[in-house]
This record gives structure tokens, sequence and C-alpha cells, in this order.
């Protein structure tokens, strides 16, 4: 296993040797994230981020959490120092204010307290963090026994880094899928998580599949045969639905038949209203979309969303409103089957539309991305990275689906951009003040108002 | 609104905290800023301090603004004061964004960047063209 991924030295050598690594996830009667997954249960399952930089303070965060929102799985959401490989800032943060990181430093804390995390609670631990090289996070992870692991080369680089060439993290990531594949044949299969929401702000739902389907193409060639494949909540019932049953059908088309592919529904990831009732209509509103759309996981956020990092209180309330939202009771709602299959058929068309070329460009699938970024036919909005274009503007239309205002230098085709602009046109203003309104969608909305003025405009 | 001739004569530098990934309101920022008349150079996300000191000591900026929304701004910031003491960043500091990890933390936090040498701390990106204006023309007059 060791020969399949490069750590830095250092973390290396405090590691324990692969063979107990792997021998103690084979051993262990706990349930695996996939198992959970597997099981299904006639909903969604429901996850809570959550992350806090002392290891006290997150064994008593989890625990909480375990206790008061039973939820099905639980995240260790790890700190910007460890997910921009600044490790010695975190170690140095968790020794003297560790209460003011923005997540759980894994890697500085090590992998004897990570058992500690995954001992002290009932269900399989996921780490969601965003880094472009997540290599030696990752081997302390599975050191760790955690059996889920979020992030790939193109959604945990290009939102969440300045200046990592694609080429790096894309070689970072298929050694993770490298391991990855290797432990599926000693018989531990890991939850790998591809990172649809790139930014989280405004994301047209053919980008984001285009980009995780690229990433699962990428895993797939080194040998991962199961992985789950997240989109972000827009706030457009028929659009969501439309994009969670095309993930399905693009991952049916393009990716091995045997592999399996697991949707995850991130609920709504923009600018949340600070109104109590309201923000949790919107949590509410998250796991209904969840439900409807069939997605195997929904990743849950909080009332709190709007005021900062949430308190356990908040965070366990969030999974009770996601898993209301969840009940039999609410199986009457039907949405317009053909309004959702009509935005399937696009989102579909707008994907391979996206791909395709990519994967016709020689010489390797990975060469192949990086030159469709650095010439803009693969880009993403308000690109955290240097090495992406960010040519692409997205706005709503008037029902709030997300729609491409400019596609930049993406191949897309003209009928789908005809319609595009056709469903924009009727909007006027400056364009800055329209991506303003678009990403304070939700909180600028008057809790209890009708309509919002753009839908009526 | 009068005239802001003068908003366009002196480069800005514009950038997030070294640890923060946060594009968005970055971008947003800096087209407001343009479409306002300033002239800032936009260095993006996780911009570590020295960079914002070089770009300004090469541009002769009239003044430095750093965005952090990920509540670690006390940490990327602590690098300010060296650098004033090295002279390596002269001109005013504005910071703007969630200045710790959640809404408790925020007076001590605030207090914090101030004790290491920010000029100015904002909350949010309305607050920047006035505060920019009277940098830009105290900064106009004493040239």
């Amino acid at each position: 296993m060791r020969e399949l991924i490069d750590l830095d030295r250092a973390q290396r050598r405090r590691l324990p040797d692969w063979s107990e690594i792997v021998d103690r996830l084979r051993s262990s009667t706990r349930d695996t994230a996939v198992a959970v997954l597997r099981r299904g249960g006639g909903r969604p399952a429901l996850q809570p981020r959550c992350g806090v930089g002392g290891h006290p303070e997150m064994l008593a965060l989890l625990r909480a959490l375990d206790r008061a929102g039973a939820p099905d799985l639980l995240s260790v959401t790890i700190d910007s120092h460890t997910r921009l490989r600044h490790f010695a800032t975190a170690d140095r943060a968790r020794r003297e204010n560790p209460g003011q990181l923005n997540g759980y430093p894994l890697v500085a804390h090590g992998w004897e307290r990570g058992r500690a995390l995954v001992d002290a609670v009932g269900v399989p631990l996921q780490v969601r963090h965003g880094s472009p090289d997540g290599r030696d996070l990752f081997a302390v992870s599975l050191a760790a026994g955690i059996t889920s692991f979020e992030g790939g080369g193109i959604g945990y680089n290009i939102p969440y880094a300045k200046d990592v060439p694609l080429a790096e993290s894309l070689r970072a990531w298929q050694q993770v899928d490298a391991v990855t594949a290797a432990l599926a044949g000693h018989g531990v299969v890991l939850e790998r998580e591809l990172f649809g929401s790139l930014t989280a702000v405004l994301v047209p739902p053919s980008l984001s599949l285009a980009m995780t389907l690229l990433e699962a193409l990428l895993a797939a060639e080194q040998g991962v045969r199961c992985v789950s494949v997240s989109y972000p909540q827009s706030g457009e019932v028929h659009q969501d639905v439309a994009a969670l049953r095309a993930i399905r059908s693009v991952a049916a088309r393009y990716l091995p038949a045997d592999m399996t592919v697991f949707t995850v529904l991130h609920e709504f990831m923009g600018v949340f209203p600070a109104d109590r009732g309201w923000a949790e209509a919107l949590v509410h509103y998250g796991g209904l979309v969840g439900r409807i759309g069939a997605a195997d996981k929904v990743i849950t956020k909080t009332r709190q969303e709007a005021h900062g990092i949430p308190t356990a209180a908040a965070n366990a309330e969030g999974l009770r409103l996601a898993r209301a939202a969840c009940s039999p009771l609410l199986d009457f709602i039907r949405l317009n089957e053909d309004r959702v299959t009509e935005e399937q058929a696009w989102i579909e068309t707008e994907v391979a539309a996206l791909v395709e070329p990519v994967l016709n460009r020689a010489p390797t699938l990975a060469a192949g991305i990086c030159a469709a970024f650095a010439d803009g036919t693969l880009d993403i909005p308000f690109s955290a990275s240097v090495h992406a274009h960010a040519a692409v503007v997205p706005l709503r239309d008037p029902t709030g689906a997300v729609r491409y205002h400019s596609p930049g230098a993406l191949p897309l085709p003209r009928a789908a951009l005809d319609r595009q602009r056709g469903l924009l046109n009727q909007r006027t203003g400056r364009i800055t003040e329209k991506i303003l309104a678009d990403i304070n969608y939700f909180a600028a909305r008057e809790p209890w108002a009708a309509e919002p003025e753009e839908a009526t405009a | 609104m009068g005239d802001t001739a003068f908003r366009s004569r002196r480069r800005l530098v514009l950038g997030v905290a070294a640890s923060d990934a946060h594009a968005v309101a970055n971008r947003l920022i800096h087209l407001m800023l343009v479409q306002q008349g300033f002239r800032p150079h936009n260095l993006g996300v996780c911009t570590p301090l020295a960079e914002f000191a070089d770009a300004a000591a090469d541009l002769d900026a009239a003044a430095v603004i750093v965005g952090s929304v990920n509540g670690h701004a006390v940490e990327d910031l602590r690098g300010l004061p060296d650098l004033r003491r090295m002279g390596r960043l002269r001109c005013p500091v504005v910071f703007g964004g969630r200045p710790s990890i959640d809404a408790a933390g925020h007076p001590a936090a605030r207090a914090r960047l101030r004790d290491l040498g920010v000029d100015h701390v904002l909350d949010r990106p309305e607050e920047l063209p006035a505060v920019l204006d009277s940098i830009l023309s105290a900064a106009l007059t004493h040239a």
C-alpha cells in the first residue's frame, strides 16, 4: 500500500505500519460509511458538518450530536490551515488557541486521537475538508479507522486554493484513489465522496455534474468502484430533483457498469437568512428535496448558518428538521414531472457537451482535464484558483433556477445557450447587482413574504 | 455623488487572508470597486501578508484591503507588526469580513486586529468606499 502514495516524511514516520492500518480497518466490527449508505432505510442518510479545534471539545461535540441528533453518519470537518498543508500553523494554533480554529486539525492531533473520535460514537465518520493535496490527511484518517473521505483533484483544488497546478492536485488524488481501490481489494470499501458543490454559490447543475463525473472517471481509472457524487441544492426544486436524477443517468452512461454511485445532496450552501424561522424552513426544504430526489445522503445545515459555526444543539436541530422533512407524512407532495424531466434532459445534454471533448483529448484523461481548464472549455464561476478562467457567470431565472448568463468558453450547444438566455432575458440591471441579489436569494427575502420580487418583476 | 476622479489616482491592493479560500465575495468586491472608479489590484484568495506588503510596495498603493470570512483573521495577520517594524508595509491596512469563527468571538478578535496594527476593521463591503475615500484623500493631500 505504501508504494501507492507519497507522504510527507515527517507524517509518515508518525503513522503505524500500513499492514496494521489495513488489518484494523478489516477487522473492525463497526459499520463503515458505505454499509450505512447500502442499507438505505427508505430515506436519505443524514449527516451534519462538524469540526472544532480542541480534541476534548471535538469528542464532546461528536457525542452530543450522536445523542441529540441521531445522525446516520458524522463529519470531522478539518480546519483551513490543515487543508492547505500548513501543518505547523495548525499545530501551533491547536496548542495555543484551539477554540479559534475553524475545524479539527486531524494531522496535528494525530491518528491516535482520531481513533478516539471513531470510538466515541456509534456511527461512521467522514473527513470533510478542501485539500488540493489531501494525501497525508487521508493516511492519518485511515490510520484512525475513518471509512469515508471527501474530495477530488478538481473540486478540492479550483474552489479551495489560489495557485496549485491542476496536474499536481490530480496526481495527489489519483494516489488517494489508488489506495482506495487497493483497500477494496482487501474488503474495505471506503466512501469516496466527490465534491460537486465547487464554490457553493450559484453552481449550474451541469457544471457540478461534469466535474464530479470527470473525477469519478479518474477514480475508475485507478480501480475505484464505489463513489458518492454530491450536488449543491440550488433552491429551485425541479432543477434540484432533476440534477439528483441526472447524477444516476450520466453515471450509467459514462462510468463502468460495476461502479456503485451514491447520490448526495448538500443542503443549500449559500448565504443563509439570519431569521431563525426562515433558516429552519430552508433546512427543512433541503431535507425534503433530498427525499424527493431519492438522494442516498443529505448533508444538513443549521439555523445558525448565517451567524458562523453552529452550536451542537443547533446542529442537532438541523438533523431533526431534515429527518422530519423525510417523513412519509409528506409523501403526498408531487412535483410537476414534465418540468423535472425537461430539466433533466437539458442537464444531460449539457454534461455531455462539457465532458465528451475532454474524454477525446490525448494523451490521458488527467492531461485532458488540465488542457481544458487551460483553454477555458472547463471552467467554474468565482474560481478561487488562478488555474480556471472564471469566465462563467451564473444567474437565477425568475423561478430561482440557476442558469448560465455567460458560458465563458464552455462548449455548450447553441440550443442550450439559447434556452438559458431566453430564461434570463426578463432581467434588467447591472450584472454585479443581479449576482448579489441572486447570492442573497434566500437571505434577502422577507421571511414570510409570498414571493421574491424577482419572480414578479 | 461628488467628483470621484481622485479614486483612480492611487492603486489599492485587495486580497483574501492566507488560510482563506473564499473567492466569491473577493471577486464581487473587486468588481464593485472597479465600477466605483477605484483601481484595485486583486491578489485573490489564500494570500500571505508578505505578498500584500510586496504588492503594496511595488504599486505604491494607498491601502491594503484584506478580506477573511473563515474565522482565522487574527492568526493570518499575526505577522503585521513585524512587517510594519521592518518598514515593508507602510500604508493603511483595512480588514473586512468575519473576524472570528462565531459572533461571540468578534469583539475580542476586532480588538486583537487593531492591536496588530489594522487601521480599519469593517463588517460589510458597503463600508469600503467611504473608508477608502478618506484614506485616498489623506494620502493625496500629504503626497
